[in-house]
């Protein structure tokens, strides 16, 4: 048995994306009436259906698969004909459908946003019971699963960019959702702003994309690809000068000797290179994501760390065929990946909101997957976005039951996250502690782990892989060869930002969960009297008494909504690496299944460093896996000994000894600073400029004019609108006379149009009842005397020779106008060009 | 019987007029007209719909009623959509006339008549049976404007519309009588295969008044003045109906007239036939309709104007014609169909705001109705951003369309000034959403208390629906229009 529905007319799509739908705008527009528990039976039922729809979908899928072993296999589900464009090279008509297809890999990110999104929903139901918000929020996260899904399984990517913008959305409401808190629109503004820098990127890719390969949808791109890659200029992109032109006159210093190109294919990856860094929060655009922690908690783990974040690396993965044709971009991507790595890694050691840690980790953790995609490695970096999407989730929601231990209000105050507040928690809450350290532990890479084994493959694909140009021999030479050295760095690189992550996870849960609790007297002593602990039912609507004799109720456990998602998933955190295990072992369900989607991708665009074979890169396993164990045990042992058995001591010596370089970590690299400086005050001069402008100019003068201009006219014409019937009917005439005028009066014109052979055509143009009188040489003395119907005239030319014609056009009313043309024909040119 | 089958839509609705008619004499208690009229209208456009579907070009002794009725495609498409907007129109005034106390059935049996005469004007070939419908559906159109008996300001706009109205129908059927002086012929076609030969100065003359006398219908600027008076004093279903129904009935028409009867090539001419003059009229329309509704206080009046600024969009696709007479006119059979379920969405939202002694009327009066009234304010929001042509509803793909027939007829300026206006137009449209969502109502101020009618909500549902699918899915629609487009003529 198959499935109810066809595979290519996959109706059960509609229920996956419909339930999302509906439950954002049921809970939209009568959440407020509904009730907390209408609102909350509405948001769970909704993704819960759309993820037993999805479970559904996936198994079906499966079974296609099996039947069709090796193929791509697809549901499609193409829900109408949406409009169409042009493009490609012979102009063809490209077609937009509002079409949705689940592969294995939209799949496998379906599963995830469902089933986590369910988990993200009931522990939200918990975590948000009592704002007053609580449907505003459900209604913008069930329309975030929605619009997640829309990317995910949208089959061109006019549909993933609806996604892509909805998703952007989602986000930007989310992470303002306490938008009467200014830094919080302020970080819902930033993410907005970053991701438009990306989103940018992503629209001239899509342009570049239409033109050259002619077509949107995933199979028409990869049909279309190779018209990417191209010997002939039409598949070149000139850079500089920019389209091709030339630059003369004053000018002309611009000019360079020889014009600057780059493949299409390189610039349609660098374009939708750039959305992606702006949506999964990598160097240049990864600034947004740790301000968005502003939004509540649930969001921070459902939509920026486990799914909306990963979409970037879905599309590089989606579009893998596109990418390998420009090995520069992938090795583009690899490097950015590592450098994000390391350097967000860097900022987290040393933040001390908890949140913040787990934001820069998360940026972290995009880098790796950036570096997997980046080297080849399509599979290990997806399969790091599946178990980051577990074990990121669960930290984060971790995190949010710590806060809400820790603070008795629902809003996220400052002191409450942070980590010098917390300690010892493990006494109080032993659910939310296990389930922590499972995650932790498969993030730093504890082998046999999920996180171990994930990153593990892409600290290997790193070092054994290579990316070279599939059609290089084509290309005669004119190709771009990573230097032989490449691979050993970004292995490099990766290793230390394994160390770093294992130290600052270490960290974060040494700091939160062992040790003494801080809290008791630390930070503002209203935020944490025991009056607050103990108004915790009712969520702090309670006075705030700054009375510290006692140190009141401890934090406590949370609630089975909030314990459960955590339990489960905890345990995919720790189990789920056996999905894809690696190390030559004969089981990798994960890479089989995704297999046929990167295979195209994949062969002849990525082999072995240095013209290796595959027995030396299967010899290389063991030696390479010492390198991610090591830097497990380096960052673990290393933060043991510091905040564990020496209670925090060295590090505050090394802060001491470095205070230079700790602040400048602590204050993120000031990479904030930078742009203030550079980017943000170039846009902002611009901007002045642009506004004094604006004042001097456009209000002063033009607005003032054309308002004024706007409104004496509509005055004046409201004087019409009298409200007398004869000003009304006088217009009427008015119009009526107009009109007649027109037409009454004959109009002469014609146009000229050289048939050839040094003929020439003037046409008059037709009129009703009219008749047209010719005098071809402007002699004064017509051709016939009479008005004819004749109304076009043949004129004999020689070359550089002109003549002016005149035409009499007479109409029925006998009125008689007339119009002189010049026909001239130019010399023939003398050169061939 | 075919020709029973070809003519049904107007059947069902003539004779759901006389029915309904008896049912009101008879019936000892009001109510349940309204239910009634759309039932019928809404049979109706099924009725129509059923027909399109079966294919009218297989009942042949349909084409046995030509010119006086031309049983085409265009004529079905025109049912549909005159149904839809009049019986949208007559749930309207289900809520409307109750909650306002001037519940007559009379309204239903003249909304029903008007729309019976709109149809019979868009399938009429024959200057006879076109005055008939258009005269039919005029003098239902006069009443329903004067309903409100008590009120001066109805009275006036009724007086001022049927004074206008009767001297625009003495030029049009003038034209007809010069047309028929000139070339023999009062049948669309018979006038039109003879205009290439004919040189007398009758012709242009008749073309003229005839033009003028359809340029008052569809309320062209400067042909247009009636109208704001007309819809402000109106009960506002009525408003609806004669913004909805009447107009396209005229476009009906117009496109009619332009096609069959001059649409000889030395009448298309882009510098002596009529495309210059109606794209005059289409600038004028839509920037004087513009700039007047930008300074109205008044909603009603501002979405008065509004619908005059949206004949001069439909006036830019009508100018189209002269280079593909099949997209352009696909383009604006689509432009009126967006048209219709968006102004009659709009009016209904602002029926639904107000309540008895409570209508709302100004701007002040929809304060801070986003918060508190969610519903109403949001469907009001949908078919404001449908007006304004904002995507994904069903007035961006009409502008879409419209625009893009002007730029494929090289017409690249009529587009300019078409998209210019449309950004004016966006102007006093949001302005609406601004009240609701961002302002609230001054301390003791009037405001406005949205009423309960499942009437109204049902005839929202509609356009609502409509607005969004043909925002979302427009291929279908689009491909009908075209198929309505392609005329035989004949």
């Amino acid at each position: 048995m198959l499935s109810l529905f066809p595979s290519n007319d996959y109706l059960l799509i509609a229920v996956i994306l419909g339930m999302p739908l509906l439950g954002a705008f049921v809970n939209g527009v009568w959440g407020k009436q509904l009730g907390k528990d209408a609102v909350r039976v509405m948001a769970l039922t909704a993704v819960g259906l759309s993820f037993a729809a999805s479970v559904a979908a996936f198994v079906a899928l499966s079974q296609l698969a099996d039947q069709q072993k090796g193929e791509h296999v697809k549901l499609v589900w193409n829900a109408w004909e949406w409009m169409n464009t042009n493009g490609g090279a012979g102009g063809v008509t490209v077609p937009i459908d509002v079409k949705f297809s689940i592969d294995a890999l939209s799949g496998v990110m379906m599963l995830i946003v469902t089933g986590v999104g369910f988990l993200i929903h009931l522990y939200a139901t918990s975590y948000m019971a009592d704002d007053e918000g609580f449907a505003r929020f459900f209604a913008y996260l069930n329309l975030f699963i929605f619009s997640m899904l829309v990317l995910l399984l949208g089959d061109n990517l006019p549909i993933l960019f609806v996604g892509w913008e909805g998703v952007g959305l989602c986000s930007y409401l989310l992470i303002g959702f306490w938008y009467e808190h200014a830094p919080n629109a302020a970080a819902g503004k930033k993410a907005f702003i970053a991701n438009r820098v990306g989103d940018f990127g992503l629209i001239c890719g899509m342009f570049l994309l239409v033109h050259y390969t002619g077509a949107l949808d995933w199979n028409g791109i990869a049909n279309g690809a190779s018209s990417l890659l191209h010997t002939g200029e039409q598949a070149r992109v000139h850079v500089w000068p920019l389209g091709g032109g030339q630059y003369t006159g004053v000018l002309s210093f611009l000019q360079p000797k020889s014009p600057v190109t780059i493949s299409a294919a390189t610039a349609v990856g660098l374009a939708l290179l750039l959305g992606c860094t702006g949506k999964s929060a990598q160097i240049p655009l990864y600034v947004w994501l740790p301000d968005a922690m502003a939004g509540p908690t649930p969001v921070s783990a459902l939509i920026h760390a486990a799914t909306m974040v990963t979409a970037g690396i879905y599309l590089i993965c989606r579009l893998s065929f596109v990418f390998v044709l420009s090995p520069f971009v992938m090795v583009l991507i690899a490097c950015v990946g590592a450098a994000t790595a390391l350097f967000a890694a860097t900022i987290a050691l040393v933040q001390n909101d908890i949140k913040k840690v787990l934001a820069y980790s998360t940026v972290s953790q995009l880098g790796f997957m950036f570096l997997g995609v980046g080297v080849g490695a399509f599979t290990a970096g997806f399969f790091h976005v599946f178990t980051h999407a577990f074990f990121k989730a669960c930290l984060f929601l971790g995190a949010g039951s710590v806060i809400h231990a820790m603070h008795a209000r629902i809003h996220d105050g400052d002191p409450s996250q942070d980590l010098r507040n917390m300690g010892g928690l493990r006494r109080w809450m032993p659910l939310t502690h296990w389930t922590f350290a499972g995650a932790t532990a498969a993030i730093i890479g504890l082998p046999l782990t999920s996180g171990f084994f994930s990153k593990d493959e892409i600290l290997y694909r790193a070092f054994v892989n290579r990316t070279v140009n599939p059609a290089a021999a084509a290309l005669q030479g004119r190709v771009y060869a990573p230097p032989a050295w490449i691979g050993t760095a970004l292995y490099a690189t990766a290793v230390a930002a394994a160390v770093l992550t294992a130290f600052y996870m270490c960290r974060l849960y040494f700091l939160t969960f062992w040790g003494e609790f801080r809290g008791w007297t630390v930070g503002r002593p209203s935020l944490l009297s025991k009056h607050e602990v103990a108004a915790h039912d009712d969520h702090g609507h309670g006075e705030h008494h700054e009375d510290l004799s006692t140190p009141g109720h401890p934090p406590h456990e949370s609630p089975w909504q909030m314990t459960v998602p955590l339990i489960i998933l905890a345990t995919f955190s720790v189990f789920a690496g056996w999905l894809n295990p690696g190390f030559g072992l004969s089981r990798q369900p994960m890479e089989h299944w995704l297999e046929p989607v990167f295979k195209e991708a994949t062969e002849g665009a990525v082999v072995y460093a240095g013209g290796h074979d595959a027995a030396w890169a299967e010899h290389m396993t063991l030696p390479l896996a010492l390198g991610g164990i090591g830097a497990f045990l380096v960052g673990t042992l290393l933060a043991w000994w510091m905040y564990v058995s020496q209670s925090g001591a060295p590090a505050k010596r090394a802060a001491e000894a470095q205070p230079a370089l700790h602040r400048l970590l602590l204050d993120k690299w000031r990479i904030d600073e930078l742009y203030d400086a550079t980017v943000i005050a170039a846009v902002d001069s611009l901007a002045e400029t642009a506004a004094a402008f604006d004042r001097a100019i456009v209000d002063g003068i033009l607005a003032r004019l054309t308002a004024l201009v706007v409104a004496a006219s509509g005055t004046v014409l409201r004087a019409f609108q009298s409200g007398v019937v004869h000003v009304y009917a006088a217009m009427m005439v008015v119009g009526l006379a107009a009109t007649g005028w027109f037409f009454a009066v004959p109009h002469a014109n014609a146009t000229v149009v050289d048939s050839g052979n040094n003929d020439y055509l003037v046409t008059a143009a037709p009129g009703v009842g009219y008749a047209y009188r010719w005098d071809a040489d402007s002699d004064g003395k017509p051709e016939k005397s009479d008005f004819g119907a004749d109304s076009t005239l043949k004129l004999h030319l020689e070359p550089g020779r002109s003549q002016t014609v005149h035409l009499e056009v007479k109409n029925s009313f006998g009125l008689i106008r007339s119009k002189s043309i010049h026909v001239a024909r130019p010399e023939e040119p003398t050169s061939s060009l | 019987m075919n020709i029973a089958l070809a003519l049904s839509p107007l059947l069902v609705v003539a004779l759901g007029a006389l029915l309904l008619m008896l049912a009101e004499a008879f019936s000892p208690r009001q109510g349940g007209l309204a239910l009634g009229a759309a039932t019928v209208l809404f049979v109706g456009a099924a009725v129509a719909g059923g027909v399109w579907m079966y294919g009218i070009e297989r009942l042949p002794e349909a084409a046995s009623l030509a010119p006086w009725l031309l049983l085409d495609r265009f004529g079905l498409f025109f049912d549909m959509l005159l149904c839809l907007g009049g019986g949208l129109a007559a749930l309207l005034a289900g809520g409307y006339l109750v909650e306002h106390g001037i519940e007559r059935g009379e309204f239903y049996v003249l909304i029903l008549f008007a729309t019976l005469g709109a149809m019979i004007l868009a399938s009429s070939g024959d200057a006879v049976t076109l005055f008939l419908g258009l005269e039919t559906m005029s003098l239902g159109a006069y009443a329903m404007t004067a309903f409100r008996r008590a009120s001066p300001r109805a009275a006036e706009g009724a007086l001022k519309y049927f004074l206008l109205g009767s001297f625009a129908a003495a030029i049009l059927i003038y034209g007809f009588a010069l047309l028929y002086g000139a070339t023999g012929h009062t049948d669309l076609a018979g006038i039109g295969a003879t205009a290439a030969t004919a040189r007398t100065p009758l012709l242009v003359v008749g073309a003229v008044l005839v033009i003028v006398g359809v340029a008052f219908k569809v309320s062209a600027v400067p042909f247009h003045a009636w109208t704001p008076d007309a819809y402000e004093g109106a009960p506002t279903p009525a408003t609806t109906f004669m913004a909805v129904a009447v107009k396209a009935g005229a476009f009906a028409l117009l496109l009619r007239v332009l096609l069959i009867a001059l649409g000889d090539a030395s009448w298309t001419s882009w510098a002596a036939g009529w495309p210059p003059v109606v794209a005059t009229l289409a600038v004028l329309t839509m920037t004087v309709a513009n700039l007047i509704a930008g300074r109205q206080e008044s909603v009603k009046r501002m979405l008065a104007y509004s619908s005059i600024a949206h004949a001069g969009y439909a006036l830019v696709g009508v100018t189209a014609l002269m280079r593909d007479p099949t997209q352009a006119g696909a383009s604006v059979l689509f432009y009126l169909l967006s048209y219709t379920v968006s102004t009659a969405g709009a009016f209904g939202a602002l029926i639904l705001c107000g309540s008895h002694g409570r209508e709302a009327v100004s701007y002040e009066d929809l304060s801070g109705l986003g918060r508190r009234h969610p519903a109403a304010a949001l469907a009001f929001s949908l078919f404001l951003l449908s007006l304004a042509g904002i995507p994904p509803t069903a007035g961006f793909f009409g502008k879409w369309f419209v625009f893009k027939a002007a730029i494929d007829g090289g017409l690249y300026w009529l587009a300019i000034l078409g998209f210019v206006n449309s950004v004016i137009g966006a102007y006093y449209y949001l302005r609406v959403m601004v009240y609701m969502y961002m302002r609230e109502p001054a301390a003791g101020a009037p405001v406005a208390l949205p009423m309960r009618s499942g009437y109204v909500t049902a005839a929202l549902l509609v356009s609502a629906l409509f607005v969004l699918a043909l925002g979302l899915v427009p291929t279908r629609a689009i491909e009908v229009a075209v198929r309505a487009a392609t005329l035989g003529a004949g």
